[in-house]
């Protein structure tokens, strides 16, 4: 198999400049670090609910087991989406990909805000899968608790899946699956410790506000990859990265307000047909 | 089989979900700004006009939503 040169265009990728460089690679775990600490968030709230009411230790290696798992798809499809796949396809295919999940999100982002989905909350979450993991069989005094292991690892694998996403997706784009990982594994790390010393769900994280954020971050570089991809020769080069963010946000946000509005509307009529009856 | 169907199921799960427009829209959006450029348009109306689709189909997907 032929391996590629995936070296960035001179004129638009961070090989352009030391400062160009930075910017993008800064840009790149910020954007992973934010997208990884909300769905480790959703992780942790799972590990402790199955940690506290079964058993810490088979839950920690279903822990491990996953997160090794999650590890080694990175570094296989990572490494072998940059290596062997020429960067205009890996812009289009995997550009497009980032476009359509950066979409995704912000259009929940948008209806949560705008009360129009019900906004995640960990803490009733929490609540739920203690509910759930009382009524199954009672921990075996010695051993390993499959019942411990399997929901950890699963919950762990699921979330962690979409960040092992976000990492090669944005990591292939950019060139940059070293810091999109790294920013990852900083959130993880940030996620985790807190969790730790804490001791509880991270309910007070602003969850959907970060999620509002990376659904901008993702949608914005999916679009200027993705276009790159398809020959589109963005005119302020990465520049209009910074230009396509401010118009997504600026979109989003007069989108929560639209909805917001449309809701309200639709309140009022409803408050009033009965009296016009 | 069976695990096949389920490997797929997820993939369409993640990546489609109970909404399609989010996932077809932006393809087709692609697929027209690769038309534009390799008609010649000029490039940052290229530009423009993937940013519009993108911004066009994720407020359709809201409204939609919405209404339902």
């Amino acid at each position: 198999m032929e391996v590629q040169d995936n070296t960035p265009d001179p004129k638009y990728g961070p090989s352009a400049s030391m400062a160009g460089m930075s910017s993008i690679a800064l840009v790149t775990v910020l954007s992973s670090f934010l997208a990884s600490a909300v769905e480790f968030v959703e992780a942790v709230t799972i590990v402790l609910a199955v940690g506290v009411t079964r058993q810490w230790r088979s839950t920690l290696i279903g822990v491990i087991a996953a997160l090794a798992a999650l590890t080694l798809l990175v570094a296989i499809f990572g490494t072998a989406i940059v290596v062997f796949v020429p960067i205009d396809v890996v812009r289009i295919v995997v550009g497009g990909f980032l476009l359509i999940y950066g979409l995704g999100w912000l259009t929940k982002a948008v209806l949560r805000a705008g009360g129009a989905r019900a906004k995640h909350d960990e803490a009733a979450i929490y609540e739920r899968e203690i509910a759930a993991l009382r009524a199954e069989p009672p921990v075996s005094a010695t051993g390993m608790d499959w019942i411990s292991f399997t929901v950890a690892a699963k919950g762990v694998l699921l979330e962690g899946l979409e960040v092992a996403f976000i990492v090669i997706t944005f990591g292939a784009s950019a060139g940059m699956v070293g810091p999109a990982a790294l920013g990852a594994a900083a959130a993880g790390a940030l996620v985790l410790g807190v969790a730790v010393l804490v001791h509880r769900p991270l309910a007070s994280v602003p969850e959907n506000g970060l999620k509002f954020a990376v659904g901008v971050m993702l949608t914005g570089f999916g679009t200027f990859w993705a276009g790159e991809g398809v020959g589109i020769d963005w005119p302020a080069g990465d520049a209009t990265i910074l230009a396509l963010l401010a118009g997504y946000a600026a979109l989003a946000i007069v989108g929560v307000y639209l909805v917001q509005a449309r809701l309200t509307n639709r309140q009022l009529r409803a408050a009033t047909s009965p009296a016009e009856d | 089989m069976r695990y096949l169907r389920a490997f797929f199921g997820f993939w369409y799960d993640f990546l489609v979900g109970d909404r399609p427009e989010l996932f077809a829209g932006p393809i087709a959006a692609l697929i027209l700004a690769w038309l534009t450029v390799r008609a010649n348009l000029a490039a940052p109306l290229s530009g423009v006009l993937l940013f519009v689709l993108v911004a066009t189909i994720g407020s359709l997907s809201i409204a939609w939503a919405i209404r339902d």
